[in-house]
């Protein structure tokens, strides 16, 4: 009798044991973990590599394609709606629909592109498809009047292939590119202003040989070597 | 050889960083050279860049300004910024042409006979200052006063407050965050006892549900909305707009949820009531933390001048608060709010899941409410019944619209009530900052004078005198515009108006001063977030521009302050901030050091111990939580957070038989407030060239109104006709009518009502009544 009440007593506590466990577990299993998020975000060492091999897979069409000289793009063209170099541009023509967010209207175009016969030229093909609010950085223009007169200063973009270490070696990438990491939206296809469409977009790797403005990352030392003289 | 544990850590992380490095150097064969590469770049190509905080909104972007020869000539999101890692609005991106309009003011103009006359600062400041001490000797101390504004930088508010309170002796502070955020200031007062998100931008990046309240944040808070829009493109997160009008926002979000207008209230209390009846309320969490309380009701809407309420709070306990949920059963609810039940059902059932982290943001929808101290109540219910707050993730967010709303208006306490530290009726707050300012203590008095609405109504009525307005375009922005700019035209007011450009609220002034903008002065800001972000001063100011805090300190010199306005012109920013935060010197506000906040992208207060606090009143974040719990509202006596039991009750006008549509509203992406800036960007003013009236295309039909028609609306106050916009940027829902007010030539404020919030005075400009006639 006193053996079977000590079994069953044991039972009792070994099962009173387990739904204590079995309720901590289940407890601190329902906490959310708190994976921090690094908020400092390291100095930026090297320029973003987000987007250089994107739209890679049509560097081929891009290097085969005929060029449609009778609807090419200029430089001119691509920074008269642009405030300043590195600006986002204006939408220089009307958009039908103000209210939806770019996957559902302006992204139809301009993810890859394509000639549109209402404004006889190629669509110009977004460096950041995966920013669908659009119109939160480029605007359709309405007026060309001013509300007051301005004394903005315009300044001079900066020219391409005027900056070669060495005669014949590969220019360096002379704009910032922040937002536009990815290369070949604006410097391949038949939607890239004539002037900088490269000759060679089935390279792929362009940061292999074009070395980006020095002036975006942080000098931190790193790579400086004591000279003797000092 | 031996090595500890950290040492080999530290040891694999360097080897991980050094490995990184020569990858990063075969990939990029020229970045050891660059430096020579560097050598032969074109002009324009290197430009030098500064970080400072965005201009415009309270979202407070970091952004780098691009300098070339003296001149601010680009800009671009700062990577490093934790707010919006590198992104910016079209406002942000252009913001420094704002500093180069042609009609820039430069020179100080005083009014003489009808005309205004270039003078010298020295001139125009001496005549401020001895205008002042005659209306003080004439009329008395609260004849004079200052309207500034969430833009002002943390040192101009200090300098006014100091000035005003400290020296002078008046409460007669106010700023026009009064008509933007007080209503999030008093619901956080009375909900937690401490002013200021609990949360932080951080919590866009866990929480699963995001419910946005009457808040267009894909216009107002791009940058904010594109980072919720890259959540769900990387976690499938949910964003519910729940709002009046079908916009961008609605248009964007998984579920779009109208309401009637000011029902709200209804439906936060009915979401209140599905909680309690499915059994998901947190029930530690509750008896814990919380407190329930009510208040009184019927509290009127502050439409007659001289209007007073103070609120009675009384405790109850939860089964009454149960009791009074009756009244909002979904089905109850539906009849009045138009929200179905079901929707009302599918959003409680979001807040009540224990494995989802909710959030909910909102900004003017909620703060510019006839009843906005208990929406933004009602909202906390939600969060606390829930325990879903002070968590990454979980996370009630007030967003605010102004760069400083935050950091200078409530912070240093530039509104009548406020100083600093605490509020001007307690003595030992009175102390506090008497000490601090080295004046005498019965210098500031003990009862706070006129909310913004009352004093351009004592403006009017002649009980004030002399107004100095800093940084605002009140002849634009006030309710009712048009009987407070007649009254500020008034025989024997004197009005001193700082800015930058021409603006219809300079035209009432009898002084205007040019001042120095953004980033041709020294200036803190502090955003949403509770960050505070310091910017040098990059560029010069044109002509005599002077900064408004140099503007104060100039006048307080002259009224013979000089003991109490010691700043060094070299050196005032910094003397005045580091004055500043001694009156913050505590665990529960901490403001970091100013060589902090000159490296780093800003800094989160409370700042301890050489860190930012992320969430606060959770004692896993915030070291002032002391009562050994995992949670400490701190901000109470007894440590406890208030449910409040707030009711529905109608807006102060609602549509009738003469008036049948409702009239709202607010903002558009392109334009920041009264445009008296982004209309002098060409990019944005090209963009949205005027204010246009917003219709239903059911209406529009049915009045045979089209795009661009003429349409008059007319409400008790007066009529304007605007361009009619139907199917265009937002759909209101049938009967209601949406005008955006940024537009001088059109002032919408000229018909809106001066009805406000009696426990927070802050008007509500999204509800009154109003005719539509096509003309």
């Amino acid at each position: 009798m006193r053996k079977r009440l000590g079994i069953i007593s044991l039972f009792v506590i070994l099962f009173m044991a387990f739904i204590w466990v079995w309720n901590f577990s289940y407890q601190t299993g329902r906490e959310e973990a708190y994976v921090p998020i690094d908020n400092n975000n390291p100095v930026p060492v090297i320029p973003s590599e987000t987007g250089v091999f994107e739209r890679s897979e049509y560097a081929l069409e891009y290097a085969n394609m005929p060029v449609d000289e009778a609807h090419q793009r200029s430089l001119k063209d691509y920074y008269k709606n642009r405030a300043f170099h590195g600006a986002p541009p204006s939408i220089p023509h009307e958009v039908e629909d103000d209210r939806n967010m770019g996957d559902n209207s302006c992204l139809k175009c301009h993810q890859n592109g394509g000639y549109v016969d209402k404004f006889k030229a190629y669509t110009p093909v977004v460096p950041h498809p995966e920013m669908v609010n659009c119109r939160q950085c480029h605007l359709p223009q309405q007026t060309q009047t001013l509300f007051k007169g301005t004394n903005f200063h315009k300044v001079e973009a900066p020219e391409v292939g005027t900056n070669n270490a060495l005669v014949g070696s590969p220019p360096i990438i002379p704009h910032q590119i922040q937002m536009h990491e990815n290369c070949l939206s604006c410097h391949a296809g038949p939607g890239a202003p004539k002037e900088i469409r490269v000759t060679h977009p089935e390279r792929i790797n362009c940061r292999q040989c074009h070395v980006p403005n020095n002036k975006e990352m942080t000098d931190i030392g790193i790579f400086k070597r004591a000279t003797s003289n000092e | 050889m031996y090595t500890s544990l950290t040492n080999r850590r530290s040891f694999i992380k360097k080897m991980a960083v050094l490995s990184a490095m020569t990858a990063a150097a075969s990939m990029f064969p020229g970045i050891l050279f660059a430096e020579e590469q560097e050598k032969n770049l074109p002009k324009g190509g290197n430009l030098d860049w500064k970080k400072a905080p965005c201009r415009f909104c309270g979202v407070g972007c970091g952004v780098l300004v691009g300098v070339e020869n003296g001149k601010a000539v680009a800009v671009k999101g700062d990577p490093k910024s934790p707010v919006n890692k590198g992104l910016c609005c079209v406002k942000g991106y252009h913001a420094v042409m704002a500093l180069y309009g042609k009609d820039r003011l430069t020179k100080p103009l005083i009014k003489k006979n009808g005309r205004y006359v270039q003078t010298s600062m020295d001139e125009a400041l001496d005549l401020i200052a001895s205008k002042m001490k005659e209306t003080i000797k004439d009329h008395g101390k609260d004849a004079v006063s200052i309207y500034g504004s969430g833009q002002w930088t943390i040192p101009d508010g200090y300098a006014a407050s100091k000035l005003f309170k400290g020296c002078i002796g008046t409460n007669n502070v106010e700023a026009n965050a009064r008509l933007c955020m007080a209503s999030a200031v008093t619901g956080f007062l009375t909900s937690f006892g401490m002013d200021e998100p609990m949360g932080c931008y951080e919590d866009i990046d866990h929480a699963d549900v995001f419910v946005l309240w009457g808040n267009n944040m894909a216009e107002m808070h791009p940058v904010l909305f594109s980072r919720l829009l890259d959540q769900r493109l990387k976690r499938g997160v949910k964003i519910i707009d729940f709002a009046t009008r079908t916009t961008r926002t609605s248009m964007a979000a998984d579920k779009s949820i109208i309401f009637k207008p000011q029902t709200d209230l209804a439906v936060a209390n009915a979401i209140c009531y599905e909680i309690i009846k499915n059994g998901w309320v947190n029930k530690s969490f509750v008896e814990k933390h919380c407190n329930f309380s009510k208040g009184l009701t019927n509290m009127g809407y502050g439409l007659e001048d001289k209007y007073k309420f103070t609120d009675k709070p009384e405790k109850i306990d939860f089964e009454a608060y149960k009791t009074f949920l009756e009244d909002y059963t979904p089905e109850k609810v539906e009849q009045i709010s138009g929200v179905s039940a079901k929707d009302i059902k599918y959003m409680a059932a979001y807040y009540g899941d224990p494995n989802k982290k909710v959030m909910s943001l909102w900004c003017m929808g909620m703060n510019q409410h006839s009843r906005g101290t208990w929406i933004n109540n009602l909202v906390y219910n939600i969060h606390l019944l829930t325990g879903k707050i002070s968590t990454p993730g979980n996370s009630p967010f007030s967003l605010t619209g102004q760069p400083s709303a935050c950091g200078t208006v409530r912070e240093v306490g530039t509104l009548t009530h406020k100083l600093p530290h605490g509020v001007v009726m307690k003595k030992e707050h009175r102390e506090f900052a008497a000490k601090i300012w080295d004046v005498p203590v019965e210098n500031i008095p003990s009862k706070p004078t006129y909310h913004t609405v009352e004093m351009f109504r004592a403006l009017d009525r002649g009980d004030i005198r002399f107004m100095w307005i800093q940084v605002t375009n009140p002849m634009v922005t006030m309710p009712k515009l048009k009987r407070y700019r007649d009254g500020a035209k008034k025989e024997g007011r004197f009005i001193v108006v700082s800015d930058v450009y021409p603006t219809p609220t300079t035209d009432i002034a009898d002084v205007i001063l040019p001042s120095a903008m953004w980033i041709e002065r020294e200036g803190l800001f502090g955003n949403s977030e509770r960050r505070t972000q310091h910017f040098e001063k990059m560029v010069e100011a044109p002509g005599e521009s002077m900064s408004d805090t140099w503007q104060l300190i100039e006048v307080a010199k002259r009224m013979g302050f000089e003991k109490q306005f010691y700043y060094k012109k070299e050196t005032h920013i910094e003397e005045i901030y580091n004055e500043y935060r001694k009156h913050h010197d505590n665990k529960k506000h901490n403001m970091a050091p100013l060589e902090v906040l000159k490296s780093e992208p800003g800094v989160l207060w409370p700042y301890v111990d050489g860190k930012s606090t992320q969430w606060r009143f959770n004692a896993k974040y915030d070291p002032a939580c002391s009562n050994g719990e995992a949670f400490h509202f701190y901000g109470k006596p007894d440590g406890k957070a208030v449910i409040w039991q707030r009711p529905y009750e109608p807006a102060a006008e609602e549509p009738d038989e003469a008036y049948p549509y409702w009239l709202n509203t607010g903002r558009v992406v392109e334009h920041w407030h009264t445009g008296s800036m982004t209309r002098r960007i060409p990019v944005l003013h090209k963009a949205m060239p005027h204010a246009y009236v917003e219709l239903n295309p059911g209406d529009a039909e049915r009045l045979q109104i089209k795009t661009g028609d003429k349409v008059k609306l007319t409400t008790r106050r007066g009529e304007i006709v605007l361009p009619a916009s139907v199917n265009q940027r937002g759909v209101p829902a049938p009967m209601q009518v949406f005008v955006p007010f940024f537009d001088e030539n059109l002032l919408i404020n000229d018909i809106t009502l001066d009805s406000f919030c009696p426990i927070s005075k802050e008007p509500d400009y999204k509800k009154c009544a109003v005719n539509v006639e096509k003309v």
